[in-house]
């Protein structure tokens, strides 16, 4: 490694081909304090990039993100960034997913945080290989920079002319960056971030050549899926492969931890296979139920503790489990050889899957290679390394490459779940009816797949968002979990926001105050979130009449750097209640791609209606019922509300979008089924028994 | 045995009860067609069978004999099909993977409705499910591609 690798910024003249540019993550901070100096030697840490740009010789630029879409449209977000301060056309910039490399940094794409953790450093990257180029063109013509312009890939000159990068390239790359400062395009001049943009994959979605972890096909390759134990938490005994090895095309029958893999020639080989597998299993425990579960949690509700005078109010809902149920099923391919892994995975944690390789194998993780495909949905669930674990140990048994395939069934069933849980809330009200005290009291279950998410405190920290102005406590109780737990979209902001704004809409629905002008008089110093309120009450046309038998709700959250209020409304004149239009008012700070964030809200409302009106997990007898989406309710077209999502102007920093509008649009719609009914819910879902 | 694909004639070498979906996938590496669930519960893999919706994962590819098989690449290789613009003009797709089976119901709907109501849209796409929630947009996707087939003739 040269001295000049370590800089912040790397540039590189490869050939003269193209212009490297990277930026390590220090970048960022830097920026924020407004005192980048980007060329500034480093003065420890090593070559580290978060992100690569590259311009070629054409004038076309590639944008190498170390991100994983899985639908949050972050291929296309980012690109626009880059794009931006490079001045390049839009059309011009080719979006690449990063392999798993230590040196861009953490990979993880969780938690909501792509962009407000790229933002300024893929800005920088951009902008510092404009302002070289700018540089390499004014030395050349023999004029200032500040008389330069960069303008769609070129930079140009009043009198000199203009010259397009790709003629630039090789000069540019000869400076020295810490001879020349970077300034970020000032945002009233933004010509690409803030205006909506599509999808950079579209294209290739809609025409069917998108290739996603599942379309992976390697020369030589088998497919595995594996029999896994009917009871939750059995594993196998004996195994008797011979009709299965009889199934042609069938190659093998071996044994994992997690069950027994059945590897073919093609998925259908494999299918069969494993429907011919006579495995006994030992373990489990046949009488388990989640609705006895869920009494267990009710049960460990910690006690409140005494409340100061007044009237008490106080409610109990339940929140069941949720599997992740991504379109597409859990895959992963690996080929393991003997000195080198490759995998193939749509992964949120390519340097986890990268150190799992590396562990199982004994192989040099620089040895170890991992591709990220699309990924047909996450919702957290590609956080998690198992079907990496499956896929390289089969590899390196079967010495080709394997693709493990989980089913439908697998998929539901086995998956991580969201924990259930259970919840009571205590209040005491004003003559008014208004709350002056509360506390939250709930007991779950940790996430297994994360072992430091078992602390009550930590749980409490990630789930209660409570910004209203209301003195009181939230006490946590968490057992064991009962089966595989894992992160689901919003995390414990799924269950704690959920319980906590349907426990308002009780308080209204109890006293006869207005949803709305309760919330209004309890974020009086919440000022992000009372505009959200405002402009969502106010699309929604908040106090008018609705139709007999409608009702609507409202609910809030502030989390990921960014607020959301949303009003809901739900018809529930006929058998099953059925959601209207959800009106969700967002600020997220500077907004990028404004028909990325649309999306974004919209999938969180489905998943809310989905949750509210249906879809849940269960147990019985020692076994997930549900098996695919014919008995996981999940929403369909026909059962789709109307969304509206308004923008609320705002320029603070970009906050988060993918897991806002998921607990405040389930809470709102089961306030307003709790309004249009006057019942007050038991928890989620509103309809049928919980667990 | 033989089957038509989009327009050509393709040769399989498995067996007559494989699922036509794997035919298509493993055999013949036809992979816009997606695998959601296997039992006919998702949609994700539909395609058309002389232009009515099919599921292949429930269908052996044995009983297929000569009917056309369309999948989302025999709309058109280039996207200029009334659908394929559609969707991506209003930037339907989130993961994208649910789509192809979407835009295939969709396309199988105009062909016989040329100007569905939401009611037609409910009835002809509610069997495939969209797990990032891209319905609002599929629905206006549906209603823009019926525009754009009215004014750009038959397809
Ligand atoms: S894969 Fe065919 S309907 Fe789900
Ligand atoms: S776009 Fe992801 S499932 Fe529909």
């Amino acid at each position: 490694m040269t001295a000049s690798m370590n800089r912040r910024v790397f540039l590189s003249a490869t050939g003269g081909a193209a212009l490297v540019l990277a930026v390590v993550p220090e970048a960022a901070a830097d920026a924020r304090t407004g005192t980048a100096a980007p060329g500034a030697s480093g003065t420890g840490g090593e070559f580290a990039p978060n992100a690569f740009v590259r311009v070629e010789r054409d004038g076309r630029v590639e944008v190498t993100v170390p991100r994983t879409d899985i639908g949050q449209g972050v291929r296309t977000s980012l690109a626009m960034l880059v794009a931006e301060e490079l001045a390049v056309p839009f059309a011009a910039v080719r979006v690449r997913t990063a392999e798993a490399d230590p040196r861009y940094g953490g990979q993880m794409t969780a938690g909501s945080t792509s962009v407000r953790f790229l933002f300024t450093p893929l800005r920088r990257a951009g902008a510092t290989g404009r302002v070289l180029l700018v540089r390499a063109a004014a030395l050349r013509w023999g004029v200032p920079d500040a008389e330069c312009r960069a303008v769609d890939g070129r930079v140009v000159h009043p009198r000199s002319g203009m010259l397009p990068y790709g003629r630039l390239l090789a000069d540019a790359a000869a400076l020295d960056p810490a001879t020349v400062p970077v300034t970020l395009v000032p945002r009233d001049e933004w010509k690409i971030i803030g205006r909506r943009r599509r999808r950079v994959d579209n294209a290739d979605v809609v025409t069917g050549r998108a290739r996603y972890g599942m379309d992976v096909a390697r020369p030589d390759g088998l497919v595995a899926v594996v029999a896994r134990p009917p009871l939750i938490g059995a594993s196998a005994e004996q195994v008797d492969a011979a009709a299965a090895l009889a199934v042609p095309d069938v190659v093998a029958v071996e044994r994992l931890p997690s069950g027994v893999a059945v590897l073919a020639r093609h998925t259908a080989a494999a299918l069969r296979g494993r429907e011919r597998l006579a495995v006994t299993w030992a373990g489990g425990d046949p009488t388990a139920s989640s609705a006895d579960w869920l009494d267990e949690l009710a049960e460990a509700v910690p006690a409140a503790p005494e409340a100061p005078p007044g009237t008490p109010f106080s409610a109990s809902f339940r929140m069941p489990m949720l599997a992740h149920a991504c379109m597409e099923p859990i895959n992963a391919t690996a080929h393991v050889t003997d000195d080198a892994v490759h995998v193939w995975v749509p992964t949120q944690f390519p340097e986890g899957v990268q150190q799992q390789a590396a562990e199982l194998t004994g192989i040099d993780v620089s040895r170890v290679r991992v591709e990220i495909p699309l990924g047909g949905g996450g919702f957290g669930r590609r956080s998690e390394t198992d079907v990496t674990e499956e896929a390289i140990r089969l590899s390196a048994l079967a010495r080709r490459p394997v693709k493990v395939m989980w089913s439908r069934d697998d998929d539901t069933r086995h998956g991580s779940m969201r924990p259930a849980s259970a919840h009571t809330l205590h209040a005491v009200l004003d003559e008014r009816g208004m709350p002056v005290w509360r506390h939250h009291a709930f007991a779950t279950w940790p996430l297994t797949v994360a072992p430091f998410f078992g602390r009550p405190e930590l749980i409490v920290q990630n789930g209660d968002r409570f910004r209203y102005a209301v003195p009181g406590t939230v006490t946590a109780r968490v057992l064991p979990a009962p089966l595989r737990t894992g992160f689901w979209r919003s995390v414990y902001a799924g269950q704690v926001v959920v319980a906590e704004e349907m426990f308002l809409t009780a308080l209204a629905v109890r006293g006869g105050l207005d949803q709305v002008a309760l919330r209004r008089d309890l974020l009086a110093g919440e000022p992000r979130l009372l505009a959200c309120l405002e402009a969502a009450a106010s699309a929604f046309g908040w106090g008018a009449t609705l139709p007999a038998g409608h009702g609507a709700g409202v609910a809030c959250l502030d989390d990921y750097g960014s607020a959301v209020a949303v009003v809901a409304e739900v018809d529930c004149s006929g058998e099953r209640p059925r959601a209207v239009r959800v009106v969700v008012a967002v600020d997220v700070g500077v907004v990028v791609n404004p028909s990325g964030l649309e999306a974004q809200v919209q999938g969180g409302v489905a998943d809310a209606v989905s949750t509210v009106l249906g879809a849940q997990i269960t147990v019985r007898q020692g076994a997930v019922v549900q098996s695919s989406f014919r008995d996981y309710a999940w929403l369909r077209i026909d059962r789709a509300p109307r969304v509206e999502v308004v923008l609320v102007p705002s320029s603070a920093e970009p906050g988060g979008a993918g897991e806002l509008s998921y607990p405040p649009s389930a809470a709102a719609l089961a306030g307003a089924v709790h309004a249009a009914t006057g019942r007050l819910p038991a928890g989620l879902p509103v309809v049928g028994e919980i667990g | 045995m033989r089957i038509r694909v989009n327009g050509s004639t393709r040769h399989v070498d498995l067996p007559a009860d494989t699922p036509t979906l794997w035919a298509l996938r493993d055999g013949l590496g036809v992979l816009g067609p997606k695998y959601g669930c296997g039992v006919g519960a998702c949609g994700a893999c539909t395609s058309l069978l002389d232009g009515a919706p099919f599921r292949p994962c429930t269908t052996p590819v044995g009983d297929v004999g000569r009917r056309e098989i369309t999948t989302v690449e025999g709309l058109s290789p280039d996207g200029s099909h009334p659908v394929q613009r559609a969707w991506a003009e209003l930037d339907v797709p989130q993961c994208g993977y649910c789509q192809a089976g979407q835009m295939m119901s969709a396309a199988a709907l105009l062909r016989h409705t040329p100007d569905p109501t939401d009611a037609d849209i409910d009835a002809a796409l509610r069997d495939n499910v969209c797990r990032c929630g891209t319905y609002p947009r599929i629905r206006a996707a549906v209603h823009r591609a019926a525009q754009l087939r009215r004014e750009g003739g038959d397809r």
